[in-house]
């Protein structure tokens, strides 16, 4: 069963993926005042920013460079002292705009008293998902994220990394279209983090849209399509992530090891070509790699855990271009972000052909 | 073990009622075994917390609902379930309450004794959870913004006065809860130390009659009320005639001291002089089984022995009243003490309205030459009481008066953490809580001491009118006194009153308080004034910046 989306949200069907703009930021900024309403904190300058449908998108930054301000604004917690943001075609403090969204912030802001499961139900009333649906989804993010044993815990009692498992469950309850993840994989262990960057890739793969804010850079480059750099609240560096971080000049080849009078001769034939100096080593496995397998082996075993056991698949409600199964029916499939670009062009103060307002 | 542990959460509902199950059996046990107080206490503490599990559960029912407010009222519901804070008040409100009967002198007169128990149990019940409401709202939204939760909550499809209302509805139907239990508890103590032994048979009379009922009060009227208003015109006439300085600076002020004392004098029955108070719209007509009593509490005047007894006679409806042996008896009373006479079907029974003579019968003191003055202080000095029910309707509405008190309390909480940092919100609840509860003593006292017309535009103009003069006069210090005047009376017209009511005291003296009366209250302190504070909370709230420590 399909919900029929409210007249006032039809809007047009996307093309295809990437080719609508589910954020769209024009020109905003952000200065804090102190109790005296001066100016006490520039946080976000003059920002531009455009995530399309289904891209995942990392925005990187030292601390306190504006970005988990810029992700506030977005989620209407904030309001911007200059320029426009559209969020899913609409303005962020719009109420039908965040029932698409979720967001995991870059720490576990939880309900101390409140166990797992009721945590989860909180915020699955807040979507105002009916109960029997809400029970099903809270069974399949509790075992996705691996707290189903734990479920009727107390979340005061739980480690830091199973308070973020708790937070990234509850931002997927509404099965959002937008996902804005702040540092989802501090205070997690490894096996964690890699469920956490391999359940982005697949939602990835499911047509959402992810914005990523994290300092752990190698996620970024396993899984984002775009990045942008901030400083100082402004955006430095925008591009594909494989564009920027193509090495001109510089080719690698890699064969099963080689014994050492063959190294030579590939050395003599490249000198023959005039390419050198020539740098031959032996690769080294990654300590992620050896942890997980530790890990992996020890669970095998048999051997208990008060913690997080190892997560279970995504669940089918959380979909994309696949068929859900009956708990998907809640959510309307397509969200007000399918929307034609002249629709953001208004909310963001521009014209239907880029020209300013 | 991570199942085992979990097991252990899962499983603690069943075990408080099963703990409550054994706790009612061991109270039976004792009750057979002959222990009855520990066994009547016992299971009194242990319904009073089912009667708290079981409430507990009906309002999460009642709150399970697929909604935004209701979703956030369910969350605070179980965050002052857990709160240490909110434990700790219990525990105390649990520790006062039956406490007191204990520390009870039993020689004091029973009715004197229920009449304390009423009052300090809900008089602590009132504070206990007025602390505790202030602390769970401010708490709660103060928490939510500095710990991040609202960034998670308000990232949600709720709109932030939703958020408000959410807060406020989870603790005024915890309230709810706490009150029901609370009350139900200080109602059994109540009826336990009424049901104890008296000190005699007028004891148990004034406690079955006196206090555990609900009589509805009737004030006096003056015989003639077109003679009483003209010679009250007639004495400002003739003193605005004489003192005409009287009236130069503040003349509403100084005829509301003329009408105060002649209304006094009015009370006041001279010696050899007969007075005539007038009840009107009793309520009895045509019933013979209506309970009809007069109270008085008469004084003596012009006399240095302020505790002298008191000699009157009476007649009720033209009747010569009480008689013995078909002659009139004249009352001797105590001075300055209550009394209360229970008054005969038939005149009462006759006549909607009660015509009540009194002929003052004093003796002429030693060393003097005339006899004293009886005045009765106007107020509650000299009433009929006409009952009208049982003390449990007026308790219960005692309890919602109380309710819409907190109902305000909690409202001006969450506002006050929507818009300020933790300690602020406390300071500024607990203030207009303390105000609301002084209000009455700051109305007197500004009135005696400040400029006073009987309304609000004639204060408004009396102060106008003494700013101007002061600086005509070139009298600074006093037009800027006038002014600030304003300040105090726009303050005071702001403030709720917690005890213009009376509720408690009403309570414990077995006088009717009226459900017009109660459903007002409500409507102005449970829905107005929340409703004021609220948008005035959302107004603020809403333009504010979500980011810890921005208030």
């Amino acid at each position: 069963m399909e919900l029929t989306k409210p007249a006032s949200e039809a809007l047009e069907p996307s093309p295809g993926r990437g080719g609508e703009i589910d954020v769209k930021c024009v020109g905003i900024s952000k200065s804090f005042r102190d109790f005296w309403m001066r100016p006490r904190v520039r946080a976000v300058e003059s920002l531009d920013l455009e995530i399309r449908r289904g891209e995942i998108y990392a925005l990187l930054g030292p601390n306190g460079s504006g970005k988990s301000t810029t992700i506030k604004m977005l989620l209407g917690l904030v309001a911007p002292t200059a320029g426009r943001i559209a969020v899913l075609g609409r303005r962020p403090r719009d109420v039908a705009t965040k029932r698409y969204v979720g967001y995991l912030p870059e720490e576990s802001y939880l309900y101390r008293f409140l166990s797992a499961r009721e945590t989860l139900d909180f915020y699955g009333r807040l979507f105002k998902i009916p109960s029997r649906v809400r029970r099903e989804r809270i069974d399949r993010l509790l075992e996705m994220v691996g707290l189903d044993a734990v479920g009727h815990r107390p979340v005061g009692e739980f480690s830091k990394g199973m308070q973020r498992r708790v937070g990234l469950a509850q931002s997927l309850i509404n099965d959002p279209q937008l996902l804005i993840l702040d540092e989802p994989t501090s205070g997690m262990d490894p096996v964690g983090a890699r469920q956490i960057r391999d359940l982005i890739a697949d939602l990835g793969r499911r047509g959402k849209t992810v914005l990523l804010c994290t300092h752990q850079l190698s996620d970024v480059e396993d899984l984002c399509d775009r990045v942008a750099i901030m400083f100082g609240g402004r955006i430095r560096a925008e591009g594909r992530c494989a564009d920027l971080l193509r090495e001109e000049g510089v080719t690698t080849i890699q064969t099963p090891a080689l014994a050492a009078p063959v190294t030579d001769e590939i050395r003599d034939l490249l000198a023959r070509h005039g390419i050198g100096p020539v740098q031959v080593e032996r690769p080294r496995r990654r300590l992620e790699e050896v942890f997980l397998e530790v890990v992996e082996r020890a669970r095998a075993e048999g051997l208990q855990t008060s913690g997080a056991k190892a997560g279970g698949p995504v669940p089918d409600f959380l979909r994309g271009d696949e068929s859900g199964g009956p708990a998907a029916a809640v959510t309307p499939r397509a969200p007000p972000a399918t929307v034609d670009t002249a629709l953001i062009d208004s909310l963001v103060g521009r014209q239907a052909d880029g020209t300013p307002e | 073990m991570a199942r085992r542990s979990d097991r252990r959460y899962r499983g603690w509902p069943a075990l408080s009622w099963a703990v409550a199950g054994a706790a009612f059996l061991v109270a039976a046990g004792a009750i057979w075994l002959g222990f009855t107080s520990f066994g009547t206490a016992l299971a009194g503490a242990t319904s009073m917390a089912a009667c708290f599990g079981l409430g507990l559960a009906l309002i999460r029912r009642l709150l399970g609902g697929p909604s935004g407010i209701t979703g956030v009222a369910r969350a605070v519901v179980d965050e002052a379930v857990r709160m240490r804070s909110t434990l700790v008040l219990l525990i105390l409100l649990v520790g006062l309450v039956p406490v007191l009967p204990l520390l009870l002198d039993p020689a004091e007169r029973l009715a004197y004794r229920v009449q304390f128990l009423i009052s300090w149990a809900l008089g602590a019940t009132g504070l206990i959870l007025g602390f505790l409401t202030i602390f769970l709202a401010c708490g709660s939204v103060c928490g939510d913004i500095d710990s991040g939760r609202i960034h998670m909550t308000l990232s949600k499809p709720l709109q932030r006065w939703e958020y408000l209302l959410g807060k406020w509805l989870g603790i005024v139907l915890y309230n709810l809860l706490l009150l029901v239990v609370a009350g139900g508890g200080a109602y059994t103590l109540v009826r336990m130390l009424a049901a104890g032994p008296a000190i005699d048979a007028a004891d148990r009379d004034a406690v079955d009659r006196q206090v555990l009922v609900a009589r509805r009060e009737v004030a006096p009227e003056p015989d003639n009320p077109q003679e009483y208003a003209a010679a009250i015109a007639a004495a400002i006439a003739r003193l605005e005639t004489d003192s005409p300085e009287l009236f130069a600076t503040n003349p509403a002020a100084t005829r509301r001291r003329i009408e105060s004392e002649y209304r006094r004098q009015w009370h006041t029955v001279t010696p050899d002089m007969e007075t005539t108070f007038v009840f009107p719209r009793l309520g009895t007509q045509g019933r013979a089984d209506a309970e009809v009593q007069l109270e008085v509490e008469p004084r003596v005047t012009n006399v240095d022995v302020d505790l002298a007894d008191v000699r009157f006679a009476l007649w009720l409806n033209g009747r010569p009243w009480p008689l013995k042996n078909g002659a009139q008896l004249e009352e001797t009373l105590p001075s300055r003490a209550r009394h209360v006479f229970d008054l005969p079907a038939e005149p009462v029974a006759e006549s909607d309205e009660l015509r009540v003579r009194v002929a003052n019968r004093n003796l002429v003191p030693p060393g003097e030459t005339r006899a004293t003055a009886i005045t009765f202080a106007p107020g509650d000095g000299l009433r009929v009481l006409v009952r009208t029910g049982g003390f449990e309707a007026n308790f219960i509405r005692c309890l919602v008066l109380l309710w819409g008190k907190l109902a305000l309390v909690a409202a001006a909480g969450v506002a006050a953490g929507a818009v300020f940092d933790l300690p602020s919100a406390i300071l500024a609840t607990l203030v207009l809580a303390a105000g609301a509860l002084g209000s009455e003593f700051f109305r007197d006292a500004l009135g005696t001491y400040n400029v006073v017309g009987e309304s609000a535009w004639g204060r408004v103009a009396d102060r106008m009118m003494l700013a101007a003069g002061s600086l005509r006069e070139q009298q600074y210090y006093e037009a800027f006194r006038m002014l600030l005047g304003f300040v105090t009376d726009f303050v005071l017209w702001l403030l709720p009153s917690f005890t213009s009511d009376a509720a408690i005291r009403r309570l414990a003296t077995g006088i009717t308080i009226p459900w017009s009366d109660v459903l007002t209250r409500l409507a102005l302190l449970g829905v107005a004034y929340p409703c004021a504070l609220g948008a005035l909370g959302w107004l603020v709230f809403d333009r504010r910046d979500l980011v810890r420590g921005s208030s």
